[in-house]
């Protein structure tokens, strides 16, 4: 297995996914507030259900985001067989993003709205979802990628040393870096607004973080599993192809009801319905690196982890993506509770999972530990797994209750809006959902735990069987 | 479309790939395990994703442009995994190459 040094970078890495694991635990408690906003309205006296969502989807993107930023901090160096570039600077970065997150996290908080001119989308809130981060922060959050990107691009550089995972990975990074810059123009125009947002969200989405998550995942095959490069990089261009191929123009199925041009939906529909194939062939995959290694590998929950982000994914984007991606059922189900059962389980799949697995191998390199395994490790990854799939299922039934009731019935009058949310299947669905966020934050307090101690702690192992005296064979 | 056969085109779409996903997964784990049981499974898997496909045209109130995507789809699921084994497979007879 892995024997390396840490290099600097690899503990600035570390610094990332602490970060990135705390932001998950806000996420989640911001989360449970909403839920609980939904049952039991005014649940926080002084903090809106408006600012609550921003703190979960803005946290949701930042956890990531760290996650994958840690993740090549910390593999990068395995490919370059050298430190990164510009130590300094990026941790300087991190602070100084910690910091930018914590002030954007107290605004929202403590200071909400604003009046609504230009210093309000400097100083408190740019008012577009998934970015509402005030403008300042913005540009540091731009500047953060631009460090990130200086750092690998000039150590490929330096090193004169590059692989087919480094050239996808600096590729990707453009895109990366210049898709957020779209954060920034207020536009006035709400459809040209949207058709630019989708821009930043989509792509970031389902084609600059997918690439970005394939690299990562091509390094750790090939630290986890002692995957050959070859194979390694063939299917990394495979699943490139496929997944740009379909997730590119699959952006069509969010300009259905923006204003955008009605071919929008042939294009987005066909290449939607196409997206579950390159994720089929993932589970594939992932169930031919089991049979492979027969389960048995030095660190079994990054497998396991590693197992449920393939699963995951085919399940949250492949099947709950595909029920509602057609234009004549997505023109009901759009901005439901349906569309955020399906975001739930794919964000969780494609990325959440990915994530976790990362710092698992991440921290058996750090303490040097010949295997992981243990007890911790199993409970965290069921509850958080049975939490999510708890959460996407009731928030498929009151998804479905809305669309059925308030869209396809109601007409989508402000008076069937209300009928909606007062359908017991609509309500018991949202307290089904919280009670399995409960469950989802139970989980992450034992994958804390286990993150803390695995490899550190002594496991107690069953004792062996006893040796029967006086038998046939003595 | 009515409310019922939204939620029933919706179903029926999400069925069409959670069956598709079951076929590849049996498949693959027939493979693995080198046993033919799973193998027959995988394929009553992809019988159900057929007879998804079959109630998604006759069912649904979709234009038949979607409903020709999904007959499309439906025979591509069916190679889709075992191409991917073979595919594995080849890929892993390779020799190891040096990193440029």
């Amino acid at each position: 297995m892995i024997a390396q040094p840490a290099y600097e970078s690899q503990r600035l890495g570390m610094k990332y996914f602490a970060a990135a694991i705390t932001l998950f635990g806000v996420m989640i408690v911001a989360g449970l507030a909403a839920a609980a906003s939904y049952v039991v309205p005014g649940f926080l006296p002084g903090l809106p259900f408006s600012i609550q969502k921003i703190l979960h989807i803005d946290t949701l993107i930042i956890w990531l985001l760290m996650g994958f930023l840690g993740s090549i901090y910390y593999l990068l160096p395995l490919e370059y067989k050298r430190d990164l570039v510009g130590m300094k600077l990026a941790n300087a970065v991190f602070w100084i993003f910690c910091g930018t997150v914590a002030a954007v996290a107290l605004t929202f908080i403590f200071v909400q709205i604003g009046p609504g001119t230009e210093k309000t989308l400097w100083l408190v809130n740019q008012g577009r979802k998934y970015v509402e981060a005030p403008r300042w922060a913005s540009v540091i959050i731009t500047i953060g990628i631009a460090v990130f990107m200086y750092n690998v691009i000039a150590t490929a550089v330096l090193a004169k040393r590059m692989t087919g995972v480094l050239w996808v990975l600096i590729a990707d990074l453009v895109p990366l870096f210049a898709l957020y810059l779209i954060a920034f123009p207020a536009i006035t125009n709400m459809s040209a607004d949207q058709f630019w947002w989708w821009w930043l969200v989509h792509f970031w989405v389902e084609a600059t973080w997918e690439v970005l998550m394939a690299c990562i995942v091509a390094i750790m095959l090939m630290q986890l599993l002692n995957t050959k490069r070859n194979i390694v990089e063939t299917w990394l261009y495979i699943e490139v192809a496929l997944v740009l191929g379909t997730g590119v123009l699959g952006i069509g199925h969010h300009y259905f009801w923006i204003g955008a041009p009605k071919y929008w939906m042939g294009i987005g529909g066909l290449f939607s319905a196409l997206e579950p194939l390159p994720l089929l062939g993932m589970v594939v995959h992932a169930i031919y690196d089991a049979g492979e290694h027969k389960m048995q590998v030095a660190n079994r929950p990054a497998f396991f982890w590693m197992l449920a982000e393939a699963f995951g994914n085919f399940i949250g984007a492949g099947i709950w993506g595909f029920m509602i991606t057609l234009p004549q059922v997505n023109m009901f189900a759009h901005g439901t509770q349906w569309t955020a059962s399906h975001g739930h389980f794919a964000f969780w799949g494609a990325y959440g999972c990915g994530v976790i697995t990362v710092i698992y191998l991440a921290l058996q390199h750090q303490r040097k530990a010949e295997s992981f395994n243990g007890t911790a490790w199993k409970w965290g990854f069921g509850m958080l797994n049975l939490g999510m799939i708890g959460m996407a299922g009731a928030l498929l039934v009151s998804g479905m209750t809305q669309a059925f009731y308030e869209r396809a019935i109601g007409g989508s009058t402000l008076s069937a809006f209300i009928a909606a949310q007062q359908n017991p299947w609509f309500v018991e669905g949202m307290w089904m959902r919280l009670a399995s966020g409960l469950l989802f934050a139970g989980g992450y307090f034992v994958l804390v735990y286990d993150f803390l101690t695995i490899g550190r702690r002594v496991e107690v192992t069953a004792p062996a069987a006893p040796v029967l005296s006086g038998s046939a064979g003595d | 479309m009515t409310a019922v056969e939204l939620i029933v085109s919706s179903l029926l779409l999400g069925g069409f790939v959670a069956a598709g996903g079951a076929y590849g997964i049996l498949l693959s784990l027939g493979h693995a395990l080198r046993d033919a049981r799973w193998r027959r499974l995988a394929l009553a898997a992809y019988a159900v994703q057929c007879i998804f496909a079959v109630a998604v045209v006759v069912f649904t109130p979709l234009d038949w442009w979607w409903k020709l995507l999904i007959g499309a789809s439906d025979a591509a699921y069916y190679f889709v995994p075992p191409m991917t084994w073979r595919y594995l497979i080849s890929l892993h007879d390779l020799p190891e190459e040096s990193s440029r």
